[in-house]
């Protein structure tokens, strides 16, 4: 099989993997994100503080010995500096977030659990994106985290 | 169709699990486990254009199978509905619809912006002790709970 085919087969298995955690967290339902900003209850506070309380040190202990990742080369981390569009697109983020009740992750969630307005928030999610690649295409990415190894795409 | 889960996962149960994929994509692949890079991979994929990273859009295929394996066979199925229950009961589907496209319009461009969302930076970039990640989670946070505290004085504590 070649890196590409292990590449793939990869990302399919840690989407369902991480599908699978957010349907389980019930992070599908708006109910649940507007609970969670309302301040109603910690718990997705706790499930996403855990789960970067388990995650940092591994990484930082993985890249401090220089790990070599069979797929990916040597284990690299991103450490970007803050710029205005972080803060700006954070900003505007936060309040989609709140009123739409969902992130692009959990709104694929909500679609497969069935919830069709779903076919609303996702649709919108495209859109957005789309909208701003339009302005930056050309100028580069300005990515971090995810973003961070993102071709600009040609069309 | 099966009872095999509790009605939500307890959190030091799911956010662990969530922790160990995070690092697992890194330790195979040197990739963070970013969610609105894949809708923008798999838009490209749609629009045939070149360079598109498809292991992203076999993610982004893969969050739904496995949502579907977790809420619909795992779990007693909900059947097909509309979602969006508490805002239902404030708003007749005429005022929602605009709302959650409305918000959702704005999430997708806040992501590209910034970069990334509450999986690429909120998890991933945090783990990574990057200081963008770190400046973006916080900037998301406060006006979403802020957001929510507006809508719901708007509403009357409705919602």
């Amino acid at each position: 099989m070649s890196n590409t085919a292990k590449l793939n087969v990869i990302g399919l298995l840690f989407g369902a993997m991480f599908g699978g955690v957010l349907g389980a967290m019930n992070l599908h339902e708006y109910d649940t994100i507007h609970a969670m900003l309302r301040l109603d209850e910690p718990d997705i506070f706790l499930f996403m503080a855990s789960a970067i309380v388990v995650s940092a040190p591994l990484l930082w202990l993985l890249e401090r010995t220089g790990f070599t990742t069979p797929l990916g080369g040597e284990l690299r981390l991103s450490r970007s500096k803050p710029e205005a569009h972080h803060l700006k697109g954070g900003a505007l983020f936060g309040i989609g977030w709140a009123i739409a009740g969902t992130c692009p992750a959990p709104a694929l969630v909500m679609f497969s659990s069935g919830a069709m307005l779903s076919l609303i928030a996702i649709p919108g999610i495209f859109i957005g994106l789309h909208l701003r690649e339009r302005q930056q295409r050309g100028a580069g990415h300005s990515g971090d985290g995810e973003h961070r190894d993102l071709v600009t795409l040609s069309k | 169709m099966y009872d095999l889960l509790p009605d939500r996962l307890p959190w030091f149960i799911g956010g662990p699990i969530l922790g160990l994929l995070i690092v697992g994509l890194f330790v195979l692949a040197n990739q963070p486990l970013g969610a609105s890079g894949a809708y923008v991979q798999t838009a490209g994929l749609f629009r045939r254009s070149e360079g598109v990273v498809k292991w992203r859009v076999w993610y982004f295929v893969g969050l739904f199978v496995g949502g579907l394996l977790v809420t619909r066979v795992f779990r007693e199925d909900a059947g097909v509905r509309s979602g969006y229950d508490a805002l239902r009961e404030v708003f007749p589907l005429g005022v929602t619809v605009p709302l959650v496209l409305g918000g959702a319009i704005l999430l997708g461009y806040g992501a590209a912006l910034a970069g990334g969302c509450t999986s690429g930076h909120g998890m991933c970039g945090t783990a990574q002790r990057s200081p963008a990640s770190l400046a973006v989670t916080a900037t998301f946070m406060a006006t979403a709970i802020l957001t929510t505290f507006i809508l719901r004085i708007a509403t009357g504590g409705a919602l």
